[in-house]
């Protein structure tokens, strides 16, 4: 069943420059253009619950599927409950913190914004 | 078999236990069957020891504890093999599966309480080691706390699993029920003197062991619960570990386990009063009499300022008389550097 606010569907999506530096990560490690991005949480980090990125061309069936600037972003059901709403943009510079998540289902996150807990 | 307070003489079986060697029926302490191929990967993730390296026949202590580095269980993680042996407090099976359960979200893990699927005896004391190995005719040297090995005794294979109490050796034995009549036989025929529920409490408070309730739980941290062995702070991030990390970073610990001797009148009962210049300090948690000399000790915590060796406490009413701090034991000894 689709979630959705305001008559739009929610997911997770991703930001242009985040979906830039996904294509960068995946052509360095020798992958092509057809990529995509698993979003996944699993369970640790300080706060309970912890975000996983994968690059990956391998799609479950259950997954929840949205093409974001080029980029196949791929949540598998159960991280999706979790993710629902999510945005992943990227913070670079010297205080830098790489991939950022901002969760509206987080109710309390770790010092380093990593770990979540719902 | 079966778990009695006494056996036939409380004053004997505590002297089995802290000179020689006793053999007391555990089966009452928890054990959970993990599977799963990411069982020490995830254990890792949630829990405080660094326990993704251990290989079969390895194990170690770790905690289990809340986004609020409270704790939730103490558990043994043991490497078997085929299967990960997780010993929990007894009673606590079903609140670490929940918690586990819990977090286990694309992982590969299934946990299930197979505590009435063994026997469990424990073999502890100071001689324990060549009791055992007499028994079961293999080396025991170089288990550290909760390593495993496969032995036979009695005919019937069983696992020995090494589990200390503080500084006392004990090793535990499982073995399938039909054969812990067998092996408990086997090991009384070699002179291993049975030991009740009475004398395993004695034990446990004089070698300053934390038992789930009194010592252990959520209103406590492993740092307060002097298990700073049992956490790596190298690791990386489990459930709770900033907390722990902070509190141990800018020494915010309030309050500390101590072992309490009290004065020879004492009135005295585990959840009492302690207090220094008329200001409550902290509480005793457990206590018990020596059967010889009727000395009582015990363990409570303490608030930091008062929890150092040789500070003496009123005990408060309806207590009566003094407790003095012995020491801030630590089970599996001081930090990992």
């Amino acid at each position: 069943m689709a979630i959705t606010m305001d008559g739009v569907e929610l997911g997770v999506t991703i930001s242009e420059k985040a979906a830039g530096k996904i294509r960068y990560f995946a052509s360095k490690e020798g992958l092509g253009d057809d990529v995509g991005l698993r979003v996944a949480v699993k369970g640790g980090g300080c706060s309970g619950l912890t975000y996983d990125l994968q690059i990956t061309d391998q799609q479950l069936e259950t997954d929840k599927v949205v093409e974001q600037y080029g980029i196949k972003v791929m949540v598998d059901k159960k991280s999706f409950i979790y993710l629902v709403g999510t945005e992943l943009e990227f913070s670079d510079g010297l205080n830098g913190k790489g991939f950022v998540f901002t969760n509206p289902n987080a109710k309390k996150s770790c010092g380093c914004g990593t770990s979540f807990s719902v | 078999m079966s778990t009695r307070a006494v056996y036939s003489d409380l004053a004997a079986e505590y002297d089995a236990v802290s000179t020689a060697a006793g053999l007391h029926d555990a089966s009452y302490v928890g054990r959970l069957k993990a599977t799963g191929e990411d069982s020490l990967d995830l254990l890792n993730r949630l829990s405080t020891n660094k326990v993704i390296d251990l290989e079969t026949g390895q194990g170690a202590p770790t905690i289990l504890t809340t986004d609020r580095g409270r704790i939730l269980d103490l558990i043994g993680v043991v490497n078997l093999g085929d299967h990960v042996l997780l010993i929990t407090s007894p009673g606590c099976q079903e609140r670490v599966i929940e918690f586990l359960d819990k977090y286990t979200i694309m992982e590969d893990l299934v946990v299930e309480d197979v505590t009435l699927e063994s026997a469990m005896f424990s073999v502890m004391g100071p001689t324990s080691q060549a009791a055992l190995e007499a028994a079961a005719g293999t080396g025991l040297d170089g288990l550290g706390p909760y390593h495993n090995i496969r032995a036979e005794i009695g005919g019937e294979s069983a696992t020995v699993v090494y589990r200390p109490m503080g500084e006392l050796p004990s090793f535990d034995i499982l073995v399938s029920p039909e054969a812990a009549t067998a092996v408990w036989e086997r090991l009384l025929a070699d002179g291993i003197a049975p030991v009740g529920s009475e004398a395993v409490e004695i034990a446990r408070i004089k070698n300053a062991v934390p038992a789930f309730g009194p010592e252990m739980g959520e209103p406590y941290n492993p740092l307060e619960a002097g298990l700073i062995g049992s956490i790596d702070f190298a690791k990386g991030c489990y459930i709770g570990q900033e907390v722990i990390a902070r509190l141990d970073t800018y020494q915010r610990v309030q309050k500390y386990l101590v072992t309490l001797t009290f004065s020879p009148e004492a009135q005295v009962d585990a959840g009492s009063t302690l207090a220094r210049d008329g200001k409550q300090v902290g509480s005793v948690t457990s206590v018990t009499h020596l059967p010889d000399g009727e000395q009582l000790i015990g363990l409570g915590y303490v608030r930091k300022a008062s929890a150092e060796a040789g500070v003496r406490l009123e005990l408060e009413e309806p207590a009566t008389g003094w407790a003095e701090v012995r020491d801030l034991p630590q089970l599996f000894g001081p930090g990992q550097d």
